[in-house]
C-alpha cells in the first residue's frame, strides 16, 4: 500500500468498515511512514472534534410526539370507521336507485335516462381505466361544468360534462406513456419536487436501459440549463453521469462550470467532465480555476489538473 | 390509546416478545402497537433529531413514520427485523425532509450571523456548559463549523453520516435502510467524512 491509497482508506479504516486484508494494509504502511500516521493522528482528531456537537434531547418533545400520535390513531380510527359508514350509504343508494326503476310514474323514462347518466358519473369515477397499456384510476373530478343537455324522442338525455381530472397512472418504466409522462414531469414549472423525482426515476429508467436514452439525456440536458432550484440540477447532473462522454453533454458541463451560480453544481460538473479527458478539458478547466471563488471547487479544479499533468496557470 | 405511568411501567418491565406483540399488533391489538412504539420512538426521535436538527420537523417525522407503521403493519411479513423495516421508514421520511429542504433552499436550525453560519440547537445546549469564555467561543464557532459542513452535504451522505458517525450503524445496515448496497453507502460515507473534513479543517 501506498501513501496515496493509504490517505484513501483512513476515513473508513477508522470507522472499521474496510476489509481486513485492507485494514492490515494500513497499519502496516502507517507503522513505516510518519507522513501517513501524522494524517491518521489528523482524521482522528476530527472526529473527535465531531463529538462536540450535543445531541439534543429534550424530553419534553418525546411527550408531545407520544401524544400527538395516539390523537392522530384515535382520529384515523374514527375516519376508518365513517368510511364503512360511507361504503354502507352507498349500498343503500343503489337499492334505492333500483327500486326507482320499478315504479310506475307517467315520467318513467326521463327519469330512468337521469338515472343511466347518473350510473355512467358514477362508474366513471370507481371504475378503473385502461388505455395503452398504462393503468388510470380516476379520482374525484377537480372541476366540472355541463355544457348543453339534449334530450331526444325516444327519453335518452345527452349531456356534454367538461371535467378536468386528476388521474392516477402506473404502469413499468418500459411502457413509453410513463416515459412521457416523466419527461413532462421533468419541465414542470409549478412543482420542483415533481421536477427531482421525475429526473430520479427517469435517471433509473435510463440506467437500465428501459428509456428512450435520446429523450432523457435532452430532459436532463434542459434541466440542467434552465431549471432555477440547484438540487434539481444536481439529480439532472447525477442523471446525465452515464452520458458524460457525450459531446453535447461535455459542452453542457463546461457551461454550468462557467455560469452556474451554486458551487455544488459546479462541483459536481467537474466530476463528470473528468470522468473523460479530452484535449480540450485542460483548456476549459484552466480557464475556469482562475475565475472560481469557492475554495472547495477551486481546490476540485486543481485536483482534476494535477491527475492530467497540467498546471493551475496558463501562462 | 396509551396506558397510565405505572401499567406502562410494568409492561414495559416485562421482556419484550417482539415477534409476538407485532402479531398482536397486526390483529388490532392496541395495547402491542402501544408497546412496540415506546420500544423504538426514543431512538426513532433522536434520530430525526439529529438528522434535520430541527425538533418540530422531527415531531413531524415521528409522527408520520409511527403513522406509516400503524397502517402497513399487516404488509410487515418478516422478511426483514421490524427494526430494519421502522428505521428504513424513518430514514425515508428524513430524507424527503431533507430533500424538500434543499428545495426550499433554507435550513431549520442553521441560521446566518455575522459570525458565520452557527446551529441555533448546538448554540442553546452548549452555552450553559462551559465557563471559560474562549472555550465557549471555539466550541461555539465549531458547533456553527460543525452545522455548515453538515448542511452542505447532499441529503443522502448527510444521513448516511449521521447514521454511521452519530448513531454508530454498521453501513450495512444503513444501505439497506437507504435501498442502497454496502459499498455505495461506504462511497457516500467517505465522500460525505471528505467535505466534512474539508470545511473543519481549521480546527484540526
Amino acid at each position: 500500500m501506498n501513501c496515496a491509497e493509504a490517505t484513501q482508506e483512513i476515513p473508513n479504516y477508522c470507522y472499521g468498515e474496510v476489509s481486513s486484508e485492507i485494514e492490515e494494509a494500513v497499519e502496516s504502511h502507517v507503522a513505516v511512514c510518519e507522513n501517513c500516521r501524522t494524517e491518521l493522528a489528523r482524521h482522528r482528531k476530527f472526529l473527535e472534534l465531531l463529538e462536540e456537537r450535543d445531541s439534543v434531547s429534550d424530553a419534553g418533545l418525546l411527550v408531545q410526539c407520544r401524544n400527538d400520535l395516539s390523537r392522530s390513531i384515535r382520529q384515523e380510527a374514527a375516519v376508518n370507521a365513517g368510511r364503512s359508514r360511507s361504503w354502507r350509504g352507498w349500498q343503500r343508494a343503489m337499492e334505492q336507485l333500483r327500486g326507482l326503476s320499478q315504479v310506475h310514474i307517467p315520467f318513467r323514462v326521463p327519469v330512468g335516462a337521469m338515472a343511466l347518466v347518473a350510473l355512467g358519473f358514477i362508474a366513471a369515477r370507481y371504475t378503473p381505466e385502461k388505455f395503452g397499456g398504462v393503468r388510470a384510476a380516476l379520482a374525484e373530478p377537480m372541476f366540472s361544468s355541463v355544457r348543453s343537455v339534449e334530450p331526444n324522442a325516444s327519453g335518452q338525455v345527452q349531456i356534454a360534462v367538461d371535467e378536468t381530472r386528476r388521474h392516477m397512472v402506473s404502469g413499468t418504466l418500459q411502457d413509453p406513456q410513463i416515459q412521457e409522462l416523466l419527461v413532462s414531469g421533468v419541465t414542470d414549472g409549478s412543482n420542483p419536487n415533481v421536477r427531482l423525482q421525475s429526473i430520479q426515476v427517469l435517471h433509473q429508467a435510463s440506467s437500465a436501459n428501459s428509456a428512450d436514452s435520446d429523450a432523457v439525456r435532452q430532459a436532463l440536458l434542459g434541466a440542467l440549463e434552465h431549471d432555477s432550484v440547484a438540487s434539481v440540477r444536481l439529480k439532472a447532473l447525477d442523471g446525465l453521469k452515464q452520458f458524460s462522454g457525450d459531446v453535447s453533454v461535455r459542452v453542457a458541463l463546461a457551461n454550468v462550470l462557467q455560469k452556474d451560480q451554486d458551487a455544488a453544481v459546479r462541483a459536481k460538473a467537474i466530476e463528470l467532465l473528468a470522468v473523460h479527458t479530452d484535449g480540450s478539458l485542460v483548456g476549459v478547466l484552466q480557464n475556469v480555476v482562475q475565475k472560481e471563488e469557492n475554495p472547495y471547487v477551486r481546490a476540485q479544479i486543481a485536483q482534476v489538473l494535477a491527475q492530467l499533468k497540467a498546471s493551475v496557470g496558463t501562462y | 390509546m396509551f396506558q397510565a405511568a405505572e401499567t406502562v411501567s410494568r409492561t414495559l418491565a416485562e421482556p419484550l416478545d417482539e415477534s409476538g406483540l407485532i402479531r398482536a399488533a397486526q390483529n388490532g391489538d392496541q395495547d402491542a402497537f402501544e408497546r412496540l412504539v415506546r420500544e423504538y420512538d426514543q431512538s426513532v426521535l433522536r434520530i430525526a433529531v439529529n438528522i434535520l436538527r430541527s425538533p418540530d420537523e422531527a415531531r413531524d417525522v415521528y409522527q408520520e413514520a409511527f403513522l406509516k407503521v400503524y397502517r402497513n403493519l399487516n404488509s410487515f411479513r418478516f422478511d426483514c427485523s421490524f427494526h430494519t423495516w421502522l428505521y428504513r421508514i424513518v430514514t425515508n421520511i428524513c430524507l424527503d425532509h431533507l430533500r424538500r429542504r434543499k428545495v426550499r433552499k433554507e435550513e431549520s436550525t442553521a441560521v446566518e450571523t455575522p459570525d458565520g453560519v452557527v446551529d441555533r440547537i448546538a448554540q442553546v445546549k452548549e452555552e450553559g456548559a462551559h465557563s471559560d469564555p474562549e472555550r465557549q467561543t471555539w466550541n461555539r464557532e465549531l458547533s456553527g463549523g460543525i452545522a455548515k459542513a453538515l448542511a452542505a452535504l447532499t441529503p443522502r451522505e448527510r444521513t448516511v453520516f449521521e447514521l454511521r458517525h452519530y448513531e454508530g450503524l454498521r453501513l450495512r445496515a444503513i444501505g439497506d435502510m437507504i435501498g442502497t448496497t454496502e459499498e455505495a453507502a461506504k462511497n457516500c460515507l467517505f465522500r460525505a467524512t471528505q467535505k466534512m473534513r474539508m470545511s473543519l479543517e481549521t480546527f484540526v
